[in-house]
Parts: C-alpha cells; sequence; structure tokens
C-alpha cells in the first residue's frame, strides 16, 4: 500500500511541479487520443447511423465487420499499420511511420468501430417507428438524420468515452507504429511500459495516475454533458 | 435544442485539439543547430540500452550537433536486426556480436564499430545455496546451476541476453528445462523482480542490476569471466541495398559514438549515481576481443 | 369533388406475399373515413401508403389531382399529418415537441403561440416546458395530436390513436377529438378495432381483408349488412377483433 501512496504523492509532484517532460508527454497523448476519438467520431457516427437505418446490399457484412473491428487488439492494429507504413509498404512513401500522425491513424482505427458500433445500436433501440412519425412530422433527409442524432445523442457520448477510453489506454499500437521516441511521440502508457522495463516503478506508477487523471477527468466532462441533458 | 449545443461545444473542443495536434511540433528543433537533407534518423537499439538512460544522455547531443531528429526504437536484438535487414532502420547499436557479423557478412550493415562494454553477471539469493561463489570460470557456474536445479529465470524474449544465456548452455551441451527453469518472457527489470521474488538465479547485464539493486534481494555471486562480456556495436544499414535509407545521419551517427567526447562521456555515465561506471569505452580496441 | 388523396391499383408486397392490393380508394374533402378490418388486413400498411412514407410496389398515390413521386413527396408529406398507436414523441420538451414539425417547415413566427394553442386545447398545455418522455400514456398522446392539429393538415391519417389509452381517459379523448374534428373541418382517416370509435367518429367505414377492400357504406350500414365475416360471429359489442382467421382472441 505504501508504494502506491508514493506513487500517488510522485505523480501529485510531476503535476505541480511543471515537470517538461511529463508535460510534454500527457499533452501529446491528449492530441492523439483526442484526434483520433475526433475522426472516429466525424467518420463513425455517420457510419452507425446509416448501418442502422439504411438497407442496402452487403449490410450485413458491414455490421458484422464494425461489431468485430470493437474488440480489435491494438496490437494487430499496430502491426498492420506498421505493415503499410514501413518504409517498404505499400505507403511507407508516406514518411508516416514512427510519427505522431501514424499513432492518430491506428488509434482512429481502434475507436472507429466502438464509436461506429455503439451509435448503431443506440439508433436500433429507438422504435422502428420513431423513424416513420420523424418522416411523417415532414423531415426532410437532411432533418430526419438530424433528429435521429439529436435522439440518440446520449448513446454517442457514451461511444465517444467509449472510443476515448480504449484509446487512450491502448499501448501495442502506439508502440509499434509510433516507436515510443523521447520528445517526439512517447505517450503516456508508453512511457509506463518504459520505465517498467527500467524498473522505475514508482515513476511508471505515477505517470498511470496522470494517465488515470486524464481519462477520468475527459469522462468526467463528458458525462456531465451527458447527465445534464437528463434534468429538463 | 440543448443537447445539440453540447455535441457541438464537443466537437469545436475538439476541432481546436486537432488543430493543435496537426500543427508543427516544434520541441525538437534547437535553433541554431544545422539542417540536414532528410531530418529523420532511425536508431533500432536494444531495449536495455534504452533502459540504461545513456541515450538519453547522447542523443540530445548528436541532435544538437547535428541537426537530426533522432527516433530511437527500442526493441529485442532479434527484432533490431530484422530491422536492419529489412532496411526499416537507419543505424542500429546493438549487442549480440555473432548475430550482428551474419547480417554484417549477408551485406545489410556497413562501416560496423567497436562502441564499448559493460558485463554480464549472475545474480541471486545472498545464501547462494548453489555455491556460485567458490566457483572460477562461467562454464562451471552454469553447470553447477544445471545440476543443483535450485531455480533459474530466463528472459526467454530473444534479446542480447537471452541470446547470450542460451549460447552458453548450447556451449555445454545442457538442455536446461524442468520447474526450475523458469521462462519469464519479459524484459531485464521485470526478469530480476522474478527472480527475486523467487528466490532464483538469474543472468543479468551490470547496468540493469545496478540500477535496480535497491528494490531487490538478489547478490553478485558470479563475474568477471571474459565470456561474459556484453558487447555493443555501432554500424549503418547498407543504404546501397535498401531505399529511403538515410545514410549521411547515419554514419554521422557512427561517428559520433566512436568520438573521443562521446567515449568520455560513456565512461562516466552512472557514475554519480551508482559510484561505478554502467559502461566502458572500447572504441578503436577491435583487436582486443577478436571481434 | 375532387378526392383529397387517392389511391389507384396499388400493390404492396412483404416477400411474396400481397399485402396490400387495392384498385381504387379515396378520401374526399371533410370526410372521417374508418378504416377497420383483422390484424393483418392490411390497414396500416394502406395508411402509411396514404401519408407517402411508404411507397407502393406498384401503383400511384394522389394527392389532389398531382401524382405523388418520389420527388413531390416531401411535399406533400408537409400537407398531412399522422398520429400512432404510439405517441413516438421525441427526447425533448413537450412544446418542443409541438412546434417540431412547423420547424421543420421552416415557420419560425408564430409557430410557438400555436402550438401552445393546440396543447391548451387538448388540455396539456400545463406540461408544456416539460420532458416528453416524462408525460403518461395519456397525457403523450394529447401531446401527440396537438402536434399534428399544430401542422394544420389537410389530411390527418390516424392508426389507432386510443388503442393503448387506458378506457376512462379514452372515452374523454375521444370527445375532445370529435368536437375538435368537427369545430375544424378536418378531413382524416382513421384505423382502428374499436366500434365505439367508428360510430362517434367516422363518416364512412371501409372495410379491409387480406389486403383488398371487402365492404363500405356508412357506419350504420356496416354494422346492419355484418358483410365482414369478422363482425356476425358474436363479437364483443365494441370491440371488432380478428375471427376470420381465427387466429386470436
Amino acid at each position: 500500500m505504501d508504494f502506491i501512496g508514493q506513487g500517488f504523492i510522485k505523480a501529485l509532484q510531476l503535476l505541480l511541479s511543471g515537470d517538461k517532460e511529463v508535460y510534454s508527454i500527457a499533452l501529446l497523448t491528449i492530441k492523439v487520443s483526442g484526434t483520433a476519438t475526433l475522426i472516429s467520431l466525424i467518420l463513425g457516427v455517420p457510419m452507425g447511423l446509416y448501418f442502422a437505418v439504411a438497407r442496402f446490399r452487403g449490410r450485413e457484412f458491414m455490421v458484422g465487420a464494425v461489431n468485430a473491428g470493437m474488440g480489435l487488439p491494438p496490437t494487430v492494429v499496430g502491426l498492420w499499420v506498421a505493415l503499410f507504413f514501413w518504409r517498404r509498404g505499400p505507403l511507407g512513401f508516406l514518411g508516416l511511420m514512427y510519427t505522431p500522425a501514424a499513432m492518430v491513424i491506428a488509434q482512429t482505427i481502434i475507436a472507429l468501430p466502438l464509436v461506429a458500433g455503439l451509435t448503431m445500436s443506440a439508433v436500433q433501440q429507438l422504435s422502428p417507428k420513431l423513424r416513420l412519425q420523424i418522416l411523417a412530422l415532414g423531415a426532410s433527409p437532411l432533418q430526419f438524420w438530424w433528429l435521429i442524432l439529436h435522439e440518440v445523442r446520449l448513446g454517442v457520448l457514451a461511444a465517444v468515452m467509449a472510443g476515448f477510453g480504449r484509446v487512450i489506454a491502448e499501448v501495442g499500437a502506439s508502440m509499434a507504429v509510433g516507436g515510443n521516441v523521447r520528445w517526439y511521440s512517447r505517450v503516456l502508457t508508453t512511457s509506463i511500459v518504459l520505465e517498467v522495463n527500467k524498473g522505475n516503478f514508482s515513476l511508471a506508477l505515477a505517470l498511470s495516475f496522470i494517465l488515470l487523471f486524464i481519462s477520468y477527468g475527459v469522462t468526467y466532462w463528458l458525462t456531465v454533458l451527458q447527465q445534464r441533458r437528463r434534468q429538463v | 435544442m440543448r443537447g445539440i449545443r453540447s455535441l457541438t461545444i464537443l466537437l469545436t473542443v475538439f476541432v481546436i485539439v486537432t488543430l493543435a495536434a496537426c500543427g508543427p511540433t516544434t520541441e525538437t528543433s534547437e535553433e541554431g543547430s544545422p539542417e540536414p537533407e532528410i531530418k529523420d534518423l532511425i536508431l533500432s537499439t536494444t531495449t536495455s540500452t534504452q533502459d540504461s538512460g545513456l541515450l538519453d544522455e547522447l542523443i540530445p547531443i548528436f541532435e544538437e550537433q547535428t541537426g537530426y531528429l533522432v527516433k530511437t526504437i527500442a526493441v529485442g536484438t532479434g527484432k533490431a536486426l530484422e530491422m536492419a535487414s529489412l532496411g526499416e532502420a537507419d543505424v542500429l547499436l546493438v549487442h549480440a556480436p555473432e548475430a550482428e557479423k551474419e547480417v554484417e557478412a549477408a551485406g545489410d550493415v556497413i562501416n560496423r564499430k567497436l562502441v564499448m562494454h559493460n558485463d554480464f553477471i549472475l545474480v541471486g539469493p545472498a545464501n547462494d545455496p548453489v555455491g556460485l561463489q567458490e566457483l572460477e570460470t562461467a562454464s562451471e557456474a552454469f553447470e553447477a546451476l544445471f545440476e543443483n536445479e535450485s531455480g533459474f529465470v530466463t528472459r526467454g524474449d530473444d534479446s542480447g541476453t537471452d541470446k547470450m544465456e542460451k549460447g552458453i548452455w548450447a556451449d555445454l551441451g545442457l538442455k536446461p528445462n524442468g520447474d526450475w527453469y523458469i521462462d519469464a518472457g519479459s524484459g531485464m527489470a521485470d526478469t530480476l523482480k522474478i527472480a527475486s521474488e523467487k528466490g532464483a538465479y538469474t543472468l543479468t547485464d551490470r547496468g540493469t542490476y545496478l540500477a535496480l539493486r535497491d528494490t531487490l534481494d538478489l547478490e553478485i555471486l558470479f563475474e568477471g569471466d571474459p565470456i561474459l562480456l556484453n558487447i555493443y556495436h555501432v554500424m549503418q544499414v547498407n543504404p546501397e541495398k535498401f531505399e529511403h535509407i538515410n545514410a549521411e545521419g547515419a554514419a554521422a551517427f557512427v561517428d559520433f559514438m566512436v568520438a573521443a567526447e562521446t567515449q568520455e562521456i560513456i565512461g562516466e555515465f552512472g557514475v554519480d549515481k551508482f559510484g561505478l561506471p554502467l559502461f566502458f569505452p572500447d572504441a578503436g580496441k577491435e583487436d582486443q576481443y577478436d571481434l | 369533388m375532387t378526392p383529397l388523396l387517392a389511391v389507384k391499383d396499388i400493390v404492396v408486397r412483404r416477400g411474396r406475399r400481397f399485402c396490400l392490393k387495392i384498385d381504387e380508394f379515396c378520401v374526399r374533402p371533410q370526410e372521417v373515413v374508418a378504416l377497420i378490418g383483422p390484424n393483418g388486413a392490411g390497414k396500416s400498411t394502406l395508411l402509411t401508403t396514404l401519408a407517402c412514407l411508404t411507397p407502393p410496389d406498384s401503383g400511384t398515390v394522389f394527392f389532389g389531382s398531382e401524382k405523388v413521386t418520389k420527388k413531390n413527396a416531401l411535399t406533400v408529406r408537409r400537407k398531412l399529418a399522422v398520429v400512432f398507436q404510439e405517441p413516438l414523441l421525441l427526447d425533448n420538451t413537450v412544446l418542443e415537441n409541438t412546434v417540431l414539425g412547423l420547424r421543420l417547415r421552416g415557420q419560425k413566427q408564430g409557430a410557438e403561440d400555436k402550438a401552445r394553442i393546440w396543447l391548451k386545447r387538448f388540455g396539456v398545455d400545463h406540461l408544456a416546458g416539460q420532458n416528453a418522455l416524462t408525460l403518461s400514456g395519456g397525457e403523450a398522446q394529447r401531446a401527440s395530436l396537438a402536434r399534428a392539429f399544430a401542422l394544420e393538415p389537410k389530411v390527418l391519417l390516424l392508426d389507432e390513436p386510443f388503442a393503448s389509452i387506458d378506457v376512462i381517459s379514452r372515452t374523454a379523448l375521444i370527445d375532445e377529438f370529435k368536437s375538435v374534428l368537427e369545430s375544424t373541418g378536418t378531413t382524416a382517416v382513421l384505423v382502428t378495432h374499436d366500434f365505439y370509435e367508428v360510430q362517434a367518429l367516422a363518416s364512412r367505414t371501409v372495410v379491409l381483408d387480406q389486403g383488398t377492400i371487402q365492404a363500405e357504406g356508412t357506419p350504420a350500414e356496416i354494422a346492419v349488412h355484418k358483410t365482414w365475416g369478422g363482425l356476425s360471429k358474436g363479437v364483443s359489442a365494441t370491440t371488432i377483433t380478428n375471427r376470420v382467421d381465427g387466429s386470436r382472441l
């Protein structure tokens, strides 16, 4: 227990003393995972809405792919993205290997199925008649999607939380395509792995507390947004 | 419509974050340093090298002198050498001479130079049930460990340390297995931790052991045999064999590692913290080890 | 007189089975048509077809003399209103729900006032600021009716709007609804299982079974003629159920 307490105190010390490296690592973590979450929100929400409502050829296949993708191991995603971005890989010419951009791409692939899948299931929980009612009220296609989105906004927020929580906590993909380069692509999870390897258990513990602070802070803020709506 | 407004706020915040993230990352470009043609230099090295903290001291100096952005990718020795064979790295700093020579012979790496060494030691519980302390050679020590079956933790991760250990068993014609031979499948720090918890022996590099000594119930029980040396070479990936290799940067890094000032820093590294150096600079002493 | 809404030679299929096959059906100004028949007779399908929500597999829907196509369906839909059995209110205030249809049509001025008038007319104006999902079944259906009337539809289409309301509030609501219909002269099509509703509201009754029109006439005529098998066999006085195929009740 003493050890955990020390780690917690060290985490506070690192945060309060303004340790430049810890701050840059934490900031990069938020940037990378936040960007990945944003992109998967922009792509995943329309995907989820569409897959839930529309009927088209290959829909079952796509829905199956989304559901399977929700459990994709980050290490596998990392491996695949790395294969594409290696110098000899098909996208090697972009020079993205071992960059934060590659981490964003990998994390987007991890979060996207989660955001799309949870959005889809939120829409599917609505009464199918509600869609008819919205059309019957005179909604144009655009108004229709907007109202459906409004109706499932709590589910979408939950999807965002789940997506952000998953990517900020993953290490396999960030390690594989980011490389854990100091001052450049090192995020909290990869530096925790590094510190554990070095045997700096107390520093690793402190970093893990910082990760928890961030993850909790963001989730708390989203929860406040989500729950405030309920009181009307 | 307040829910939508919340979503809009959320989107706006994320957009700002994205723009910030996509902006130029200026942290690494120090002013006044020369601007090389290809900036990125991928250094493939072993986790133990990175874990020692030596690179954190050397890399910034190199970056400031040359203007390169060094991307240090720390992986197991096997993977580090594989990256060279695939042309996915520019320069290597590793410690598996036998395997290095194979890669060099295949023409994947060139300009291979001796940098430094540290040594492997056998550590174990203070009461030393096997009695390693009385033994003279590493071969005797390993035979004793094999016969006593009193517990040995192996890295099992194909790292340089792992290869060294497996090589010694093989040279002695021994095939360790059974309950006493514990496969950790982990890095050095975790392996030491496991050995400490189980009261078992393990082979470790001196640096990692010294760094963790205070948290472990392990003592140095055998050291000093020349075959337990951990020898580091730097080498550049052959630019004639692969595309996109930063040959100039790699050559500059090789030169940097064997330069006199760098060698001095290596020799002093760790003294302030442990009272003893972690590495011994060896540049230019190729003949001494017959490598 | 040109009918307000009509269908001609329409066929709707569910898989290979015919769900609806009607040569001709129309709704004339000011009338209230009751659609009755057993479950699965195609009443609701006809209603959503009339509402331009589900296009028929073949045949035509007319709004006035205008053919309804994919292109003008939205314009036509915006001249109609539909109330389903469930209130189907959105996760927002009652007022926002009531005003929504007008907002979707781009109306801003006076939209809220109009919505409030109709909420008051159905006795739920005191709930205007409350979230619609917190309402009881009866209150919610009143809000849903207010939402439909606020649109001043040319034809109001109702799919068993009173079926899920408890008996006591139901009678009161039907009476209120009747007086609103009469005072506004709204044309309506009402799908129902309930004989009381037919008697109280309808000016014409159409009997559907197995997707086709079996009979049509005034409510009294239909009741007397017992053209429809289900009516003749000792069904309880106020509820017509699906006795024809014997599958339920």
